[in-house]
């Protein structure tokens, strides 16, 4: 049986976000989702997830290294495992793989991940992460 | 060529026919006169080749007569007759450039023989002349066509600089001088090496002194500007390298429009990736039976996945349309269009969207407003994108007010909305492909920011143009304005 983990989805795509949710929740995995920065970090003044999902650009182009270092910030979430999806072509996302390492150091992402993904994927992610055993 | 024409001057009449019957046999052309003023007279009226003058005259003498000859400027072959020649005689008359001198008296083989050369050297001289004067011709057209390639490579936008093969500068047009910022005086026959050595064409120097092959082409980048430069060896008959051209081209408006190509197909692969990532989950929660083995449990998202595949295809058709009016392809002829019904037509297409968010309509033309010169299937598209954003971006209730009216020369149509606005610095970016203002009110609008490019380059197209006013919250207003 899965432990029960909570997964945080931060994405302006609503479609992709009510697909994550039905998948992961057939996965046993508790999901939230937020549409935006703001949506997400109001939610996690009072969740602690296992993991966080963010979508690169949302309102502004680096909304999600904004939002991670905002992540960062928090105490009880200083170690949460932060993975990046970003819908940029995969040129850009080599260049931000480049800066990543500066990125890392105040946003500390552990994962980048280029869009489109799906959740088949984003549960390999989950269970390496968090050392969860394959779903029955 | 006729045997020559000669004239006779001579008062003894014997003299003279005697002389005219033997040069007419042998084909000459002669007139006679027998003072110094009926010679001139003649020669006034038409040139002789050669005029045989006697030294004793009537009137004025020989040698007289032949100053008043040269005087004249006439190109003319001169012998002097006389009985009574002597030695000062002779000298006199050779200053005078007379060209020979024929005792009296001669025979007649004696008169042909000497006729026959002065007519020759008549003739080679003219002939000389000609040849000259061609040659000075050549030499002039030579000159120019110089002058004419001097010129040309002058206004060359290509910076071009020419060396021999001593490595010398032998020609660099205005670009290049500019581009060294030196004289052309500064510049040529100096050592091309020594000249490129630490300006900014450095890079260049020993690609000039010795390049790989005959032709060499390169990059480089001159402050903001990048440039293509090509060295190429030309050689004589033999293969023995003569000089080289060294031309530089600035491909910096090629590098920009790279750039922006390779930008654009950049935001083109994001947007094909968010609905393409959404679609792919959105079918693996069917897939994978999240949601139980109930068939309908399912639709909602597969539903929602059609219509994303349906914005793709969208997209699509908005990117053919977009690269054919780049391309200026299959542009539909211009006609008069009258734009209350189209206008009527358009609405009407959006009406059920508009009432069911209580939406309202207005459409307000000008009495006796004026057709207008585009495609009617372009203005169509042009006020559908616009009154479909109008709706799009309004509020529930708002209004969307269509109006017309003669501005000027030109036909002013406003699409006006309630709805949200924009934010005053989106506004010059309203118009770029794939543009949208990301803000709450608008994420979950469908679009894919390529509407507002199209009929940005319709209405350009029919020689139009377009026009944005907005204000955050308040609404926004899309003028197009087209020739009557």
């Amino acid at each position: 049986m899965t432990p029960q983990h909570t997964i945080l989805f931060v994405d302006d795509d609503r479609d992709f976000l009510t697909a994550q949710t039905a998948f992961f929740q057939a996965h046993g995995y508790t999901v939230l989702t937020a549409y935006d920065p703001a949506q997400a970090l109001a939610l996690l003044e009072t969740q602690t997830p296992d993991i966080v999902f963010l979508d690169l650009m949302m309102e502004h182009v680096d909304d999600g290294f904004r939002l991670g270092y905002e992540i960062r910030k928090r105490d009880h979430l200083k170690d949460v495992p932060l993975v990046m999806l970003s819908g940029v072509a995969a040129a850009t996302g080599q260049r931000f793989d480049a800066e990543a390492g500066g990125l890392q150091e105040w946003s500390r992402l552990d994962q980048f991940l280029d869009k489109p993904v799906t959740g088949r994927q984003l549960l390999r992610v989950v269970q390496e992460r968090l050392g969860d055993g394959r779903a029955a | 060529m006729a045997a020559g024409s000669i004239l006779i001057v001579d008062d003894e009449y014997g003299v003279r026919s005697g002389i005219r019957q033997i040069l007419e046999m042998d084909g000459y052309q002669v007139v006679d006169a027998e003072t110094g003023q009926e010679a001139l007279a003649l020669l006034d009226a038409a040139p002789v080749d050669v005029a045989l003058l006697d030294y004793r005259l009537p009137d004025i003498d020989g040698l007289t007569l032949l100053e008043a000859i040269k005087a004249r400027g006439l190109d003319l072959s001169t012998c002097m007759i006389t009985a009574y020649a002597n030695i000062d005689t002779a000298i006199a008359a050779t200053r005078q450039g007379i060209d020979f001198f024929l005792p009296k008296p001669f025979s007649p083989e004696d008169l042909l023989g000497v006729v026959e050369t002065l007519v020759s050297h008549k003739q080679l001289r003219v002939e000389a002349e000609r040849l000259r004067r061609e040659h000075e011709a050549g030499l002039l057209a030579l000159a120019e066509e110089k002058s004419q390639t001097h010129t040309l490579v002058g206004c060359l936008r290509d910076a071009v600089l020419v060396v021999n093969r001593g490595g010398e500068v032998v020609l660099a047009n205005q670009a290049m001088t500019e581009l060294l910022d030196r004289s052309e005086c500064e510049v040529l026959f100096g050592q091309a090496q020594e000249l490129l050595a630490d300006g900014p064409l450095a890079a260049l120097s020993e690609q000039l002194a010795a390049p790989a092959k005959d032709r060499t082409v390169t990059t480089l980048e001159i402050g903001e500007a990048s440039y293509m430069a090509s060295v190429v060896t030309f050689r004589g008959d033999d293969g023995a390298a003569l000089g080289r051209i060294l031309t530089l081209s600035d491909i910096s408006e090629v590098r920009r429009l790279a750039t922006e190509k390779a930008r654009f197909i950049r935001t083109m692969v994001h947007e094909f990736r968010s609905p393409m990532g959404a679609v792919k989950s959105l079918i693996e929660v069917a897939v994978d039976k999240s949601l139980g083995d109930q068939v309908d449990a399912y639709l909602p998202m597969l539903e929602r996945a059609e219509k994303r595949i349906d914005g793709m295809v969208e997209l699509i058709g908005d990117l053919l349309s977009l690269s054919r009016l780049d391309a200026q392809q299959d542009a539909p002829p211009a006609e008069l269009v009258d734009v209350a019904p189209l206008a009527a037509d358009v609405v009407e297409m959006r009406r059920e969207f508009m009432s069911a968010r209580s939406i309202s309509a207005e459409i307000a033309l000008e009495a006796g407003l004026p057709p207008v010169l585009i495609a009617a299937d372009d203005l169509r598209t042009v006020l559908t994108n616009l009154v479909g954003n109008a709706v799009k971006y309004n509020r529930d209730g708002g209004r969307v007010t269509v109006t017309g009216r003669l501005d000027g020369e030109w036909v002013r149509l406003d699409v006006a909305d309630t709805g949200i606005g924009m934010r005053p610095e989106n506004l010059e970016h309203v118009f770029d492909e794939f543009f949208r203002e990301k803000r709450k009110e608008t994420r979950d609008l469908e679009g894919n920011g390529l509407g507002l490019a199209i009929v940005k380059r319709l209405v350009e197209r029919a020689g139009g143009r377009l026009e944005v006013r907005s204000s955050d919250g308040e609404g926004s207003t899309f003028s197009v304005l087209l020739p009557a």
